[in-house]
This record gives C-alpha cells, sequence and structure tokens, in this order.
C-alpha cells in the first residue's frame, strides 16, 4: 500500500507509522470527550487520517485512505 | 564492484518557518543544501569549514525568522559513500528507493533505516543517524559491496 | 559419459536432460510414494505443477525432477519410501487405509493424551518429504528491488507478445521460472515463442529467466525467486501469462505410474527423445489431441486417440489398461501410458492472489485452450489496457465415484464424501478437515474439483467457491526469504566498544545495544551507593524545542507546569496520551527564556518526536522541534563522590548553589562541553552528562582514570534495575500497563491539575471520580520474591509482582507490584508462593531523598 508524502512522494506505508482516524484537538467539556477519544467512526469507504513518515521526513500527513479498497487518494 | 567507505562529513541542521527556509541563500564553502522538511533544512559540508557555515545559515536566517534554530549536528550523522559506476546498482541491494537525480534528496528506508541519499560526483551518499552507521555500514559491505555481479 | 547418481545408482545424461528425463530413460517409474497410503507415484503434469518427482539435489530436499536440469556429478535421492522408494515397507498402509479414513488422526490419537507425542513422531517420519540437511552452512539469498512500469510473469507466447507490446513504452521486466520456451514443445508455438522473444527483447524489455514468482502482493509488487537472489518487484502494471496445465482426471487408478497429463508426455517425447511407453492411449476433449499423438509417434510409441470420459485405470506398479466412455461406447484397452487432456486448468494462483486492477492475465490462463494467435492477441490487448477477463474453463472433467482428488495429500473421492457426511459441507472447510489442496501443489491439480465438489452436493454459491490463494506459489527456503530482512536492527553509542573491551554483556534494551553488567553487579551497584559510578546513557531520547510558542506548545501537551520551570531548572516530565494513560517520562529542563531541553526513555524517543509533531501541527504553533538523540551522547556520574570527581575534571561550580537539583548547567569536563543535568533516577547525587557524540569516549576514559583512586567503576542495566527499585521508581512497561493513569502509580504529583487545559485532562478528570480498582504499591518480603509471581489474599490472586531484588541498601527483598482492590479496600498483607509480602512505601532507601540534596 502506498502513501503519498508532500515532501517524499509515494512510499510503501511500511515507512510510516499510523495516526488513526483524524479527530478533533480538543472537546467542549468532559462527556463529549470520552466520545472523541474512544468512539471512532470507523467508516467503511473513504476515511481522513494521519500518518507520520518515520523512515523519511518525519513529519505528519493528513491523507483520505479507502479503508475498503486500502487505496490512498493521490 | 562499488567501493563502500564511511564518510566524515559536517552537518549543520536549521529548524525555522517555511518561507524563511524557502528564501534562504546558500552559505557557500561548497555546502549542500538539503530541504528535508517545509520547516527543516540541513547542510552539509566538509568538516574543516562547518562552523562557518552554522554562522553564515545562523546570520542570514535570524534576519527572516528570529527565533529560527541553527545547530551543528555533525556528530549525529554517519554518511556512507558508494562510490564507482556501481553505485545505483548497489543500492537497490539496499533500498527499493529509486536513487535521487542530479540534485535532489531521496529520504526512505535503505537496509531499514531512516536514511538520505544525494548524488555525488563518484557516486551515493547515504546518511543515517549516527546510532545506525555501524548498521548501516555493515549492511552496505555485505550485501552491496559483495554484489557477484 | 556425464552422469548423475539417483539413490547411489548411477545414471546417464544426455544433452538438455531434466532429472526426470534421465531417469526416465534409465527406467525408473517410481519416483515418490504418497503421503498417507505410500502408493507409488510417478511422472505425472511434466511441467512442474504436480508434487509426485519431488527429489533432494545434492542434499537440498524438494526439487522438482522435471524442471531441474541434470548435471554431470549430481546426487539425487528419492525422499520418500523406507527403506526406499522402490522398497516401501509402509506400502502397507494402502492395504489399511481402510482403518485410516480421512481425519482419522484427529480421532484416534485424542487419547490417552500422553500417545500423542510418541504418534506425531512416527506420523512425520512416515509422510515426511525429504530431510534437512541441518549441518549445511547458512545461506542468504541476496535480495534486489526493482521498480518497472510493466512486469510480465510467464515468458510464454502471450507474456512476451506483452512486453513486445509494452516495451517501447517504459521498463518493462519478463520473468520465467524456466528458459524460455522450456516446456514448449510444438513445433507452431516454439517458431512464436522465439519470433516473440526477439520482438520483446528489440524492444527494450529484460527477460528473466529461472526466476519464478513465488506471489502477488499489494503494490502492485510481486516477489521473484531466481537462483541465486530474490528479486522484489514493484511494477505499475502486472500481467500474469502463465499458461494452463491439463485437468486433473478423477478416475480409480488415477494415481499409477503411467498415467500423464498430456503435455508433459509430449514434452518427453518431443524434448527429450523418450518414449512413455509402447501402447499409449490418449483421451483427449480439448483441441489437443492430434497434437500429442504425434509427439508420442514421434518417440516410438504407439498411440490410441480417443474422446470421452475416462472410467478407470488398472495395474500394479503402473498402469496396464484403461476403461474409457466414448460416444460410441465403452472400450477397454490395454497400455502401458495413458495420456490425459480431458480439459484445462488455469495456472491463475498468482491472479487470484489479488484484487488490484492493475493485475490482469493474458492468454491460457484467461482464455484456456485458445489457439497461438489468440494468446498473442490477448497479450498484446493486456499491456494496451484492453486484458481479457479471466474464463472459466470448458469442459471440465466430471469427476469418478472414486479416484485421488488430492494426489499430495492422499485424499481420495471417498474421503470427500465421508467428510461431507460428517458435516463439513463447503469447499474452505473441506479444505482445512480433509487436507485437500493444502499439499506441495497448493491445488494446481485438484482445487476446481474441491470446488465442483462442494457445487455438486447442492452447496450454496458462498461455500463452493475456490479456495483463498496465498502467496507463496511453492514453497520456497527460508534462506530465501531471510535476504534484505536483516537481524534485530540495533542502535549503538559510540561508547559501544569500550563496553565490549570492558568485558561488558551486551544485551538488547528495546532498539539498543546496551551493557547488561560488566561482570559483578554487586559491585556496580555498591560503587553507585558508596562511591562513584558512570553509566552510558546516550540512548535517551533528546530534543531541543524552540520557537515563539515554544512553551504553550509544551503547556498544552504536557500535565506539568512548565512555566513554573526557571530557566537552570528542570522539572520530571509525564507524558500522556489523550485517555489520560502514561506513554512516556523524561525530564524538562528550561533553557534561556523560551526554549527548552527535552528527554524521554530510550525506547520512546520516536514517538516523543511523533507526537510532539502532531501537535505543533494540528494547533498550528510556530514551534522549532531538533532531535538531538543521535547528535549527543550522554553519561551519567553518579554516587557520593561524583561531585568531587567532577572537581578534578572541571573548573566550573558545581554547588548545590550553581546547579540545583534538579536542575542543570553548562560545563566542561575533562575539556568536553557538556550540559550537565542534576538527576536523581538512582537516588544518589548524579549528574547526567549531554555532550557530543563524537567526544563521549574521550569523555568516558577521562571520568574513569579521574575517578580511578576512588574505586570507579561502570554500572549496566543489571545494577540500574536494582538501584532504581530502591527508590521505588517505575520501568514504564514493566510496571506500568498501557491503560495506567497517573494516581494508578502514585505518579499524581507530576500532574498540575489546575491547569486549563492540556492532553488527557478530561479523561483525569473522568477517572478520578471513579474509585481506584488497581494500584502499583511497593512491597516488603520475608523470603526470595519472584518478578511475575501472582500475589494472593486467601485463595484469590489480587495481583502481581513487577519488579523485584534483594537488596542490600533497601535492608531486604523487596519489589512493585499490582494489586487489586478487594471490596473496596487494598489489602496490606499477601501471599506469593511461600512468601509474605507487605505492602510499603516507598522509597525503600533514603525515603527522605537526603542522599540526592547532598
Amino acid at each position: 500500500m502506498l502513501v503519498t508524502c508532500p515532501t517524499c512522494g509515494r512510499r510503501p506505508f511500511t515507512e510510516f507509522s499510523f495516526g488513526g482516524e483524524l479527530r478533533d484537538v480538543a472537546s467542549p467539556d468532559t462527556a463529549s470527550d470520552f466520545a472523541r477519544v474512544y468512539l471512532h467512526d470507523n467508516t467503511s469507504g473513504p476515511q481522513e487520517e494521519r500518518w507520520f513518515h518515520l523512515l523519511g521526513c518525519r513529519r505528519w500527513v493528513t491523507l483520505t485512505r479507502d479503508t475498503g479498497t486500502n487505496r490512498v487518494e493521490a | 564492484m562499488p567501493e563502500v567507505r564511511e564518510r566524515p562529513l559536517g552537518v549543520i541542521v536549521c529548524a525555522a518557518d517555511p518561507p524563511a527556509l524557502d528564501r534562504l541563500v546558500a552559505p557557500g564553502h561548497g555546502a549542500r543544501m538539503l530541504r528535508v522538511a517545509p520547516d527543516e533544512l540541513m547542510a552539509v559540508a566538509k568538516r574543516d569549514v562547518i562552523d562557518d557555515v552554522r554562522r553564515e545559515i545562523h546570520d542570514r536566517i535570524t534576519v527572516l525568522d528570529d527565533d529560527a534554530l541553527v545547530v551543528d549536528d555533525s556528530d549525529g550523522w554517519t554518511a556512507i559513500a558508494l562510490t564507482g559506476p556501481d553505485a545505483d546498482r548497489a543500492l537497490s541491494y539496499l533500498s527499493a528507493l529509486q536513487p535521487p537525480a542530479a540534485d535532489d534528496l531521496v529520504q526512505g528506508d535503505v537496509a531499514r533505516v531512516a536514511a538520505k541519499i544525494v548524488r555525488e560526483p563518484d557516486g551515493l551518499l547515504v546518511l543515517v543517524p549516527a546510532y545506525w552507521g555501524e548498521h548501516l555500514r555493515t549492511r552496505a559491505i555485505e550485501d552491496a559491496g559483495g554484489m557477484a555481479r | 559419459m556425464p552422469s548423475l547418481r539417483l539413490d547411489g545408482r548411477r545414471l546417464e545424461i544426455q544433452d538438455g536432460d531434466t532429472i526426470a528425463a534421465a531417469a526416465f530413460r534409465a527406467g525408473v517409474r517410481t519416483f515418490s510414494r504418497s503421503l498417507k497410503s505410500h502408493r507409488r507415484r510417478g511422472l505425472y503434469c511434466g511441467t512442474g505443477d504436480c508434487a509426485n518427482c519431488l527429489v533432494t539435489v545434492d542434499a537440498m530436499p524438494g526439487e522438482r525432477a522435471c524442471m531441474t536440469p541434470a548435471r554431470d556429478g549430481m546426487r539425487v535421492d528419492r525422499e520418500t519410501g523406507w527403506p526406499s522408494a522402490e522398497r516401501d515397507a509402509l506400502a502397507i498402509n494402502d492395504k489399511l487405509h481402510r482403518f485410516m479414513p480421512v481425519g482419522f488422526y484427529y480421532k484416534v490419537f485424542a487419547r490417552p493424551r500422553w500417545l500423542w507425542p510418541l504418534a506425531e513422531r512416527v506420523i512425520r517420519r512416515a509422510t515426511g518429504t525429504g530431510t534437512l540437511p541441518l549441518d549445511a552452512a547458512a545461506r542468504r539469498t541476496p535480495t534486489r528491488f526493482v521498480r518497472v512500469r510493466t512486469l510480465v510473469i510467464g515468458g510464454g507466447v502471450a507474456g512476451l507478445a506483452a512486453a513486445a507490446t509494452a516495451g517501447g513504452d517504459g521498463s518493462v521486466l519478463v520473468a520465467d521460472e524456466a528458459t524460455l520456451g522450456a516446456r514448449v514443445t510444438d513445433p507452431a508455438a516454439r517458431e512464436t515463442v522465439a519470433r516473440l522473444a526477439a520482438e520483446a527483447r528489440a524492444a527494450g524489455a529484460e527477460i528473466l529467466e529461472a526466476h519464478a514468482a513465488i506471489g502477488i502482493y499489494e503494490g502492485p509488487s510481486a516477489a521473484l525467486l531466481g537462483p541465486d537472489e530474490l528479486v522484489e518487484v514493484e511494477a505499475e502494471h502486472v500481467i500474469v501469462a502463465t499458461g494452463a496445465i491439463e485437468a486433473h482426471g478423477v478416475f480409480p487408478g488415477n494415481d499409477l505410474p503411467g498415467v500423464w497429463l498430456g503435455r508433459g508426455a509430449a514434452r518427453m517425447g518431443a524434448t527429450h527423445g523418450v518414449s512413455v511407453g509402447e501402447r499409449a492411449v490418449v483421451v483427449a476433449n480439448t483441441g489437443e489431441g492430434q497434437q500429442l499423438a504425434e509427439a508420442l509417434r514421434t518417440a516410438g510409441a504407439d498411440v490410441t486417440l480417443l474422446a470421452g470420459r475416462v472410467l478407470e485405470a488398472r495395474g500394479t506398479r503402473q498402469v496396464n489398461s484403461v476403461s474409457v466412455l466414448t460416444p460410441d461406447g465403452r472400450r477397454a484397452l490395454a497400455c502401458d501410458a495413458l495420456v490425459l487432456s480431458l480439459g484445462w486448468a488455469p495456472r491463475d494462483t498468482l491472479l487470484r492472489m489479488t484484487a488490484e486492477p492493475e493485475v490482469v492475465g493474458a492468454g491460457d490462463v484467461v482464455r484456456p485452450g485458445c489457439t497461438l494467435a489468440e494468446a498473442e492477441a490477448s497479450g498484446r490487448a493486456a499491456s494496451l489496457g484492453e486484458a481479457d477477463e479471466p474464463r472459466e474453463a470448458d469442459p471440465w472433467p466430471i469427476a469418478e465415484p472414486d479416484g485421488y482428488v488430492c494426489v499430495c495429500e492422499d485424499v481420495s473421492m471417498h474421503d470427500l464424501e465421508h467428510a461431507w457426511d460428517e458435516g463439513w459441507t463447503s469447499s474452505e472447510i473441506l479444505k482445512r478437515y480433509t487436507t485437500a489442496t493444502m499439499g506441495p501443489c497448493q491445488g494446481a491439480l485438484c482445487s476446481r474439483h474441491l470446488a465442483e465438489h462442494a457445487r455438486a452436493k447442492g452447496a450454496t454459491p458462498a461455500a463452493r467457491g475456490r479456495t483463498t490463494a496465498r502467496p507463496p506459489v511453492r514453497g520456497p527456503r527460508l534462506g530465501d526469504l531471510t535476504g534484505g530482512v536483516h537481524e534485530q536492527v540495533e542502535r549503538r553509542t559510540a561508547l559501544h566498544d569500550r563496553h565490549v573491551a570492558a568485558g561488558a554483556r551486551m544485551d538488547h534494551s528495546g532498539v539498543w545495544l546496551r551493557p547488561g553488567t560488566y561482570g559483578d553487579v554487586n559491585d556496580e551497584i555498591h560503587a553507585v551507593r558508596q562511591r562513584v559510578s558512570v553509566m552510558d546513557v546516550s540512548t535517551l531520547g533528546k530534543f531541543l524545542v524552540a520557537g515563539r510558542d515554544a512553551r504553550t506548545l509544551l503547556d498544552r501537551v504536557f500535565p506539568l507546569d512548565v512555566g513554573a520551570i526557571a530557566p537552570g531548572r528542570a522539572r520530571y516530565l509525564l507524558a500522556l496520551d489523550e485517555a489520560g494513560y502514561v506513554m512516556d517520562d523524561g525530564l524538562l529542563a528550561a533553557l534561556h527564556e523560551g526554549s527548552y531541553f527535552l528527554t524521554s526513555t530510550s525506547g520512546g524517543a520516536d514517538k516523543m518526536e511523533a507526537w510532539l509533531r502532531n501537535w505543533i501541527d494540528r494547533l498550528d504553533l510556530h514551534v522549532h522541534l531538533v532531535n538531538r538523540t543521535a547528535q549527543l551522547g550522554a553519561i551519567n556520574v553518579t554516587g557520593p563522590r561524583a561531585r568531587e570527581l567532577l572537581a578534578t575534571l572541571s573548573d566550573d561550580d558545581l554547588s548545590r548553589g550553581a546547579l540545583p537539583y534538579p536542575g542543570h548547567a553548562e560545563i566542561t569536563v575533562a575539556g568536553v562541553p557538556c550540559r550537565a543535568i542534576a538527576v536523581g533516577f538512582v537516588g544518589e547525587v548524579s549528574f547526567e552528562l549531554h555532550h557530543p557524540r563524537g567526544r563521549s569516549v574521550e569523555l568516558w576514559n577521562a571520568l574513569l582514570e579521574a575517578g580511578a583512586p576512588w574505586g570507579i567503576r561502570p554500572h549496566g542495566l543489571d545494577a540500574l534495575d536494582v538501584l532504581r527499585l530502591e527508590k521505588g521508581h517505575v520501568y514504564l512497561a514493566q510496571d506500568t500497563m498501557p491503560d495506567d493513569h497517573p494516581a494508578k502509580l502514585g505518579l499524581g504529583w507530576a500532574v498540575a491539575t489546575h491547569k486549563e487545559e492540556f492532553v488527557g485532562k478530561r479523561a483525569l478528570e473522568r477517572m478520578d471520580a471513579l474509585p481506584l480498582e488497581r494500584r502499583l504499591v511497593g512491597l516488603r518480603f520475608d523470603g526470595p520474591p519472584q518478578r511475575g509471581h501472582p500475589l494472593a489474599l486467601d485463595d484469590a490472586i489480587v495481583g502481581r509482582i513487577t519488579s523485584c531484588a534483594v537488596s542490600d541498601a533497601a535492608g531486604g527483598p523487596v519489589g512493585l507490584g499490582w494489586l487489586r482492590a478487594v471490596d473496596g479496600a487494598f489489602p496490606t498483607v499477601l501471599r506469593a508462593g511461600d512468601v509474605t509480602a507487605t505492602v510499603s512505601p516507598t522509597p525503600f532507601y533514603d525515603p527522605e531523598g537526603a542522599r540526592l540534596r547532598a
């Protein structure tokens, strides 16, 4: 599976570490925080995700991956 | 059969705002500027001029970004040179990465560790964090240097 | 005359012979004995698809005799049958097969339990194929990586046509598991292959012979196994043109030596000039009958060509007659070779491994039974993006009520029936219960028969598909798979050689190689507590954090009060994740206004960097972060004499006034510029000296030399484990679990709860409102404790020992462990086997911390 890094180009996913689906950085209150941290959308289909290019430039990228086909949008 | 040799280098790392790095003029002294990330630049030069390189980069970048960081990272990297006409093929034994064109920087997995590859007039230069230096040296000699064809 | 030895017997080799050809010419008819019943098996497919002819060549087992070129001096051994393939004592199994129905070993050897290990040994001996040469030198196959535009797997008519058409466009690689045309016997086909190979080469395609594709993976990418290398290919397009073999015939006697698939028999005749027999019967329902008959006649056989259904083959050591139902009625014929062309089985395993649209098929594999012209057109179309869709082969021979379905695993039609009756009613589960398709040929012969059987029995569409195809296509050697994949990648500090020279036992500590001990752990511990010692802590994660938002970032991400750290001071730092759990710990030192130096655990450096960069990015903060882990070495100088030692090597003021605890200062030691951080992990006065890695050896040597009068010793991880335990400090991942928030670890003091926002704050608020159910506690024992041992209250297990040691400084055996609350309260006295454990406050040693503040 190939991941596109804006600095380094299209690379095998093994060069990255996976940061999960894109979430908000904070919640307005304690109650909604539980949902933000634990209840993931787990979409079947295109999903926005965070990937860290560990073996390359060591920066994060947000991208869209289709969880059904495991393809990353170019 | 390529030659595999460790090459001592001076390295300066500059962390600054992307627009500032875009406008930074190279310092001279034969320094090679590698833009490893939008907000980070690595300058590679001979050890004996690295202090001058650092000073020049510092003076130039702080005008464009006053809290930019410029540090000497020379001890933090091991550079392995693959020299000779077979250098590109030697790399294919260590990495799935395509070797860089003339002035480009390629970053990615070489022998399973995070590496940066640049092209030199006599071949390829592979840089890894110094704690992986021994690993890369051994792999390069065994896998690439020992090429049968 | 060149020759090889087969089981010691010398056989002549002629030009172009495979091992199978040389053996067959010399009269060898039995090549192996079957798995269960030990029936004789002879050459069958002749094209490398079945497993009947697997032999050991020069001590390497599992080589296909029909695909391996014979060489002068080769030593070939048949792998099955005892004492030999010709005279096999276990042939008796064939008579006993009534007592060994499918799956019998699950039932017979289940009880008594003690019988199984014995039975297993016997079964393994009886069913094994070949012996591994355990004293052979370890061999690692060189691996190289290639990226191409188009990869063509299979150098036949379709594959070469595809390469020829694609060649002009970009990089094209053709891989064939044999030499081009090795298995092509028809003269017209040979000519076509030669023409297309020339065209492909002229168009710039690279052709790799003797490279078998063993799997197709995501990418798409493929692994090619050559005689001396593994090539990992990344391609934009993959064209699978692996062809087809004749369908496997299932009828009584179908596994007798002398029964052949058509092209294999033709190859023996046309390529090697060896006749498969004197009287051959060819049963062909495909269009190739005439062609096959011609090839056999040329080699000298008397051939009868029929079309129809094979009902039965008879014979003892080999076939001697066959019964065929033709359109004109039933015919019985005497023969010594039965050649089958009953239908087509595409070699589609690779195609079925992937659903990626970039992987397509061409030729026989998608249009089984196509003509040469159709195959060529199919190849050209595939490289133009108009590949043919796979079409199911038609006709497919009906299986008779008896006969071997899975030849590799000795699974007969009766076995399938029995299994179905027992309730295993889908192709996937039938496979697992009977082991059909699980042999060396991986279903090349039988996977469609299995699916057809399920269909005939009325299985639902979901339960009657072909079983899943997975890499590898054929078993590779372990050495082939390890090429390019190394032993654990190790990180080394600059002092590595010094540790080794000092006799240290180097341990894998996470990703690092670190000294466990230099020989005497107790001496090392005493050096730290009574005198002075040094430790290589260069492995620590180290970061420089600067920029106008540096403090904002650190305050937002970590639970400590960053603003309360004045320049020159340092604080213990906990890193929490968004669920409030402890991810890592370290130290945060405030440098001149607005910039910071941060350390993490040795194993946590990469994660810490990723963590910080994530927040910089998501919060859009102006922060400059540089990872200094590689650039800086670090040496911890520790012990009651530490300050005295440093004073001999440094003119800088090291008193508590100038260098408070916890705090830091820039000093020079033995001429090396260092940042000295006053730390307290082991509970003695300690200075963690961060310095340029290039000067580590110099600094280390200077410290050891200057410390000699005090009896300085370096200490390693073993000693560190005890020292920190005596102070009650936790080791992440040893004493902690992934779902520990600070309160569980007694680290609530490291959280500045008054702060408005930090990562994990809301989670901690939520958890702090709940009663604590589990805690990490200090323990004192009245006997020697064992790490990992459960802690019991009466008969219930309520905890576990996570760390322990017998400690002089602590006054006896001490440890840390988990405790569960029982009826709302935490027990205070527990049993760990024969030992009593009492919950005890920590630190065990110097609880006031007086030693540290000296």
